[in-house]
């Protein structure tokens, strides 16, 4: 070899080094960062987490041994109509997506939805609040207007993960199908759903995921409630509600309970990725 | 003519403005294998996708001329009614991957929400998988997923599928290519002794092949029908000396 | 390959028929010119017509199985010698008609003494040796039995040769000269019969065994 070309594999080489190296670097940073922060809530929640945490309504001030049985209740119930609401509507729209793929209207809701991914979570609370709290007066405020303005917020990642994967589905399933003499309806419920169904779970989760620990909408919605609420047209009280309320009151009891709800909270997203990624991988369809 | 059970009539197809397919005009005998072969490009499979009309599930794509199934139009049919009635065998394998096997092969009467008792499904199950030789090599996993299979034996579980809808016609594209030659051979050898009881037409772009299973043979170029004659005067004799070039591999 | 493998079928069975055909026809001239048979001439001209439609239908069959099939290795081996051995069955079984119509116009009763002289007999017998030898090769793809036709031919061929000297030689002696000429013809025609014979041998050995024995590196060897 001549001495450029020797020159030449050094330069390249340690070029390759180099880049290497940075991106194990950047990688690390943002693992520690996440792991730190972690750590830290993990650190100083752990010790509140008792079962009073699970089955006690929050004390008045001064008096210990409250819980959050009223946020855990609400959180569940928040998000679970949301979700009910969201799925289906997203599902849907992901499936109109992905077939008329390249026509003008779905281009427009496309990008509608993009749209909607950007609004900011107070605007909506907003917009949810003008619509349907307000009109009903003092009563306005329930746990279902919270619902809506979540399930709004939840739409866009359900949606867009409906569409990319049924669009990953190879067309001659679907031709297979047709072929077969099924109507196209049928050709969805039967056999792209089912197919689609390891990457529309993922998008359910995740956007469950991303709204459960959202706080800002419900603020002018469901707006809160110290009380145990079943009722969904009754205000009712969340986990970041707690977080938020009682993070940043002056009192230790009130800030050892935000704490133990944050470790909630941040468990409870943990878990859903993990049944995502677990099920990702068992549902994964071969072509 | 006697024995026909599709004949095409001036028969052209669009993809928007580009004409694919011009005066096609071939009456296809019942009860025997037709080839359609011809070079890339020529149309043969958008005339194939035109007997069964999947060639409308192409955006832009449009038909003028006839169809006609055993005298009926097949454009006023029903398309659902029509692609019960004629079946299709696609280029690449593609069994339903969340079905299990004997699920695949009953997949056309669960799309079309025929219901069947346990003893019917057992029976259709075991006839369709005997007809495609398949029944010995799978009956003791017919609950495993589909594609567990190898690719040959996928593509004779999708020929099962169709056959199993008992169609009067089967139509293939291409049905080996994605093959190795010994699955390519036996699906062959099956194709010989389905005709028996159904209607085959095969578009492949091998010769060969074109010639080793077919009783009659159209040979298409740049969106005519150019040829169409017994496979053997085809392959001995051709008319057309385009038909004669493409054979003996001069073009094409 | 079933579809191929019962054209192929077809085939043998085809030329098996002719093979029996063209024997037949053979024993009859036999017949002929050995004990003076003349009924069996018209027998033979008629059967003559059933030779030559075997003849097409086989080379039609040959034709469709190299279009449609391209067969290759012993098959196409196969093929092409079915080719050359039904050209040879024709070539053998016009040689009998021929045969049998010189015996027929020329109306001559030949000498006893002459026939036994030129062992006229026995060539024919050979050569129905070697045609019966011939069948159960090819029925059984047996290549010995096939080789064992040459050492015959050679026999066939030392018989005519001298059958020509052997007759001048008896004319001298004799007067009836009007069989010499009839005679020696058949002579030869039955040496004819034994090369075309000794060719469909070769076609036997050439696709069992892939070896061309043709124009030299012949071997009688068991």
């Amino acid at each position: 070899m001549t001495n450029i070309e020797i020159a030449g594999i050094k330069r390249r080489k340690a070029t390759d080094s180099i880049f290497r190296y940075i991106v194990y670097g950047l990688t690390f940073t943002c693992l520690a960062v996440v792991f730190i922060i972690l750590f830290y809530i993990f650190e100083k929640g752990i010790t509140c987490i008792d079962w009073n945490m699970f089955s006690k309504l929050p004390k008045p001030v001064g008096e210990s041994g409250g819980g959050v049985l009223n946020a855990i209740v609400g959180s569940l119930m928040i998000v679970s109509v949301a979700a009910l609401i969201a799925i289906p509507l997203g599902v849907a729209v992901g499936v109109y997506l992905a077939e008329k793929r390249g026509k003008l209207a779905a281009d427009r809701v496309s990008i509608a939805i993009d749209v909607l991914q950007g609004v900011p979570s107070i605007v909506i609370g907003m917009v949810v609040y003008v619509w349907m709290v307000k009109p009903l007066g003092e009563n306005g405020f329930s746990s279902l207007s919270g619902s809506i303005a979540l399930a709004i917020m939840m739409l866009p990642p359900v949606v867009k993960n409906t569409e990319e994967t049924l669009v990953l589905i190879p067309t001659t399933i679907k031709e297979a199908a047709l072929g077969l003499g099924a109507s196209e309806f049928r050709m969805t419920m039967k056999i792209l759903l089912p197919t689609g169904i390891g990457g529309i779970f993922t998008g359910c989760m995740l956007g469950i995921a991303r709204i459960a620990g959202e706080v800002a909408p419900l603020l002018f919605t469901a707006f809160g409630n110290p009380y145990l609420n079943f009722n969904i047209l009754k205000p009712v009280s969340t986990l970041p509600h707690i977080i938020f309320n009682y993070g940043t009151s002056p009192y230790d009891d009130w800030q050892r309970i935000a704490w133990g709800s944050s470790v909630i909270l941040v468990s409870l997203i943990l878990i859903l990725n993990f049944i995502v990624k677990f099920f990702e991988s068992k549902w994964k369809v071969q072509f | 003519m006697e024995g026909t059970i599709l004949r095409t009539e001036n028969l052209c197809a669009f993809f928007g403005n580009n004409q694919i397919l011009k005066n096609i005009n071939i009456d296809i005998p019942e009860k025997k294998v037709t080839a359609f072969m011809g070079p890339s490009g020529c149309g043969k499979t958008t005339f194939l996708r035109c007997i069964n009309r999947m060639h409308e599930l192409t955006p832009d794509a449009h038909v003028t001329g006839k169809v006609r199934l055993h005298y009926q139009d097949v454009y006023q049919m029903d398309a659902m009614t029509l692609r019960r009635r004629v079946g299709m065998v696609f280029q690449r394998p593609n069994p339903f991957p969340t079905m299990s096997i004997k699920e695949n092969v009953i997949a056309g009467f669960t799309l079309n929400r025929i219901k069947l008792k346990a003893k019917e499904k057992e029976e259709i199950i075991q006839d369709a998988l005997s007809k495609v030789a398949l029944w010995e090599e799978v009956k003791d996993k017919l609950d495993k997923k589909a594609t567990s299979l190898s690719g040959g034996q996928q593509q004779r579980l999708c020929l099962a599928r169709t056959v199993a809808m008992k169609p009067e016609v089967i139509l293939l594209d291409e049905p080996t290519s994605a093959l190795d030659p010994l699955s390519t051979a036996k699906i062959e050898d099956l194709l010989y002794e389905l005709k028996g009881n159904y209607t085959i037409v095969i578009v492949t772009h091998n010769m060969q092949q074109a010639a080793r299973i077919s009783d009659v043979t159209a040979f298409f170029y740049l969106g005519e029908l150019l040829e169409f004659d017994e496979t053997k005067k085809v392959f001995t004799n051709p008319k057309n000396e385009k038909t004669q070039n493409y054979i003996t591999g001069r073009f094409g | 390959m079933e579809h191929l493998k019962s054209e192929l079928d077809t085939l043998r069975w085809e030329l098996s028929q002719m093979f029996s055909l063209v024997l037949s026809q053979v024993k009859k001239s036999q017949e002929v010119f050995i004990v003076n048979n003349v009924t069996l001439v018209k027998e033979i001209s008629a059967t003559e017509k059933l030779v030559n439609a075997k003849e097409l239908q086989i080379d039609s069959r040959c034709e469709t199985v190299l279009a449609l099939f391209t067969p290759v290795a012993i098959d196409l081996r196969f093929v092409l010698s079915a080719l050359k051995i039904n050209v040879n069955l024709e070539r053998i079984a016009d040689i009998a008609d021929g045969v049998a119509r010189m015996v027929s116009h020329s109306k001559v009763q030949f000498d006893k003494e002459l026939m036994e002289k030129v062992e006229a007999k026995k060539a024919f017998d050979m050569v129905l040796e070697m045609f019966s030898c011939l069948i159960e090769s090819f029925e059984k793809e047996d290549t010995l039995l096939a080789r064992d036709i040459f050492a015959k031919d050679a026999i066939v061929d030392s018989i005519t040769t001298g059958s020509i000297d052997i007759t001048e030689a008896y004319f001298k002696t004799g007067d009836s000269l009007s069989q010499a000429i009839p005679l020696i013809s058949i002579m030869k025609m039955i040496e004819r019969m034994g090369d075309h014979l000794k060719n469909i041998a070769e076609e036997i050995i050439f696709y069992s065994e892939a070896r061309v024995l043709k124009h030299g590196g012949k071997s009688s060897e068991a």
